[in-house]
């Protein structure tokens, strides 16, 4: 079967090219890096969607770079993206300087949704599945749901401290009679537990009842998440992320295979996912 | 001519009528409705090629489906993913429709593993598509029976594919073509009936991961697009159009107004944006305004005096 779902509902913002301009970019991990800019879509970005940016500086690479956020200020018209430099794109982006000027696609794809029954959220990142994790964390935060988190990362250095921080210091959910767990892992042990998220989340979750699980990060670990999930009857939203030409739904490029046959598209049909409908 | 006065940018694509040289390359424009966010498509452009659709509904290709190439380039191997003639008329046509009404044509890609299957989705297309201005005959598509190999490869078996869908309609028949032996393709299309020709296909191509001696896709070859490709569509597009009397809709690594005077020069009547759309969304309108000033600085009154005008 081949997916053609209808267009999002008509009063989600319509996806348009914005101009972005730097107003910092700093390293705040390992090889992880924080843009803060100004653009006008900010305000028009709901918690896991993205934007599809064009780096400036090699016009040998044509494809913009599709890039998930970890808060979008609408009052400010601010948007801070958090990266990990990996290829040729990415590094161009660490180094744009403050006051540069390009333009990002968006918003793209659908974002994070509420819990659709009460009870605890279990959020679980890996590496930069970190930052729309954040996003997500403050969307539950304002809307009283009570969540715990679990942050893993190769080793100590890669973990970005004040996403930590700022995910401690979210007020409680409303009603919620425990104190939320931020709890981190490594692969070497060198910060917090030493393992996977998947190995902590079994832990917790044998532990303390949760309805809803959001996870983003290597498809390895989500695959490991909605496992856990299905075997708990936890609901699961999980964010992927897929090699992107247009980021809109134009050229088919980031198909995402289904467990009913056939593909969805990542860029417009998620990147959120409800996890059981995806062939992990 | 007087130095404020517009020229007359209509072009007539083999009984397409488009009110300016400006189209869109299927399978990178979505069917249109992705790009309204940007820009009004229904009043800015000539026409708009949908994706390609077959008879039955296509799963395409697995994941990944695309590269990068660091060339200018990218790569894709998507395998025409699309919901069936049925499927896309229902989800499409209304807003298809409704571009025709604001004076944009409309082409839809006719695509299929074998001459049934292009005959099939041609009667479909024939019977539920009325919004239609004109059919584009993909024969880059596998052909199934032949192992594999494009519809098209030959002249014999581009004219067989013609000779299938001729026939099954009155409304105009574009042919995309690929990228090899275009004089000689196109004459065969030509004598079958063929209304205009369009030109290039992507170009197969491999890129291989040296890590893990993996394609970089999910073939082993795909097509290379971008703006690496242009010289070699603008020699083709040049090639054919001094085989053929049909009109000519170039394509290939258009990313401005320049690029597609090129192809004009070189002896399209029309143009196609393709991977830039997906680059720079608002690409195919602002080569409608590049294209228009260009007209204006050489001074012609019409841009159809510009085709094939490349001096040699």
């Amino acid at each position: 079967m081949t997916m053609e779902r209808d267009s999002a509902a008509g009063t989600a913002p319509a996806t348009d090219v914005h101009e972005f301009v730097v107003v910092s970019n700093e390293p705040v991990a390992d090889g992880v890096w924080r843009m803060r800019c100004h653009t006008s879509v900010a305000p028009l970005l709901a918690p896991g969607q993205f934007v599809n940016v064009a780096v400036p500086g090699d016009a040998a690479h044509i494809l913009r770079i599709p890039l998930s956020f970890s808060a979008a200020h609408a009052s400010s018209e601010t948007l801070e993206l958090v990266y990990a430099v990996v290829g040729e794109g990415t590094r161009r982006l660490s180094g744009m300087h403050v006051g540069d000027v390009s333009t990002m696609v968006g918003p793209c794809g659908n974002g994070w949704a509420l819990p659709t029954r009460g009870g605890r959220a279990l959020l679980v990142a890996g590496g930069v599945g970190l930052p729309p994790i954040v996003a997500c964390a403050r969307m539950l935060a304002e809307a009283f749901v009570g969540f715990d988190v679990i942050v893993g990362a190769q080793t100590s250095a890669k973990h970005v401290e004040y996403l930590l921080d700022e995910l401690r210091r979210m007020p409680p959910g409303e009603g919620c009679d425990c104190a939320r767990k931020v709890l981190v892992c490594t692969d070497d042990g060198s910060l917090g537990t030493r393992g996977f998220t998947t190995d902590v989340m079994a832990d917790l979750i044998a532990d303390r009842p949760y309805s809803q699980a959001y996870t983003c990060g290597p498809t390895p670990m989500m695959a490991g998440v909605a496992r856990l999930c299905e075997k708990r009857s936890i609901a699961c939203q999980a964010s992927l992320e897929r090699m992107m030409g247009c980021g809109f739904g134009a050229c088919s490029c980031c198909n995402v295979a289904l467990t009913v046959g056939g593909y969805a598209l990542c860029c417009k049909d998620g990147p959120v996912f409800d996890a059981r409908e995806v062939v992990w | 001519m007087s130095k404020d006065a517009r020229p007359r940018m209509a072009v007539n694509l083999g009984g397409i009528e488009m009110r300016n040289p400006v189209n869109t390359a299927s399978g990178t424009f979505g069917n249109g409705e992705q790009f309204e966010g940007f820009y009004d498509v229904g009043s800015t452009l000539g026409a708009i090629t949908c994706k390609g659709v077959s008879a039955e509904p296509w799963e395409g290709n697995p994941v990944p489906r695309l590269a990068e190439l660091g060339g200018s380039a990218i790569l894709n191997s998507v395998g025409l993913q699309n919901p069936g003639v049925p499927g896309f008329v229902k989800h499409y046509g209304s807003y298809l429709q409704g571009l025709r009404q604001k004076g944009c044509a409309v082409i839809c890609q006719v695509a299929g593993h074998s001459l049934e299957e292009y005959a099939r989705a041609m009667e479909l297309f024939e019977e539920l598509a009325p919004f239609a201005s004109g059919f584009e005959i993909n024969i880059s598509c596998p052909n199934i029976a032949a192992g594999g190999a494009a519809m098209g490869a030959t002249p014999e078996a581009a004219a067989a594919v013609m000779r299938t869908v001729r026939p099954l309609t009155t409304r105009p028949i574009v042919v995309k073509m690929a990228p090899h032996d275009v004089a000689e393709i196109g004459r065969a299309l030509e004598a079958e009936g063929a209304d205009a020709l369009s030109l290039i296909n992507t170009i197969p191509g491999m890129s291989i991961d040296v890590r893990t001696r993996r394609s970089r896709v999910c073939r082993p070859t795909a097509g290379v697009s971008g703006p690496a490709i242009h010289a070699v569509a603008v020699r083709m597009v040049w090639e054919c159009a001094k085989a053929v009397k049909v009109p000519i809709c170039g394509i290939g690594g258009i990313a401005c107004g320049e690029d597609a005077a090129e192809m004009i020069l070189a002896g399209a009547t029309a143009v196609s944006v393709g991977t830039a759309n997906l680059v720079d969304p608002l690409c195919a309108a602002r080569v409608v305004e590049e294209l228009e000033q260009w007209a204006c600085d050489q001074g012609v009154a019409d841009i159809n005096e510009l085709i094939g005008a490349f001096e040699c």
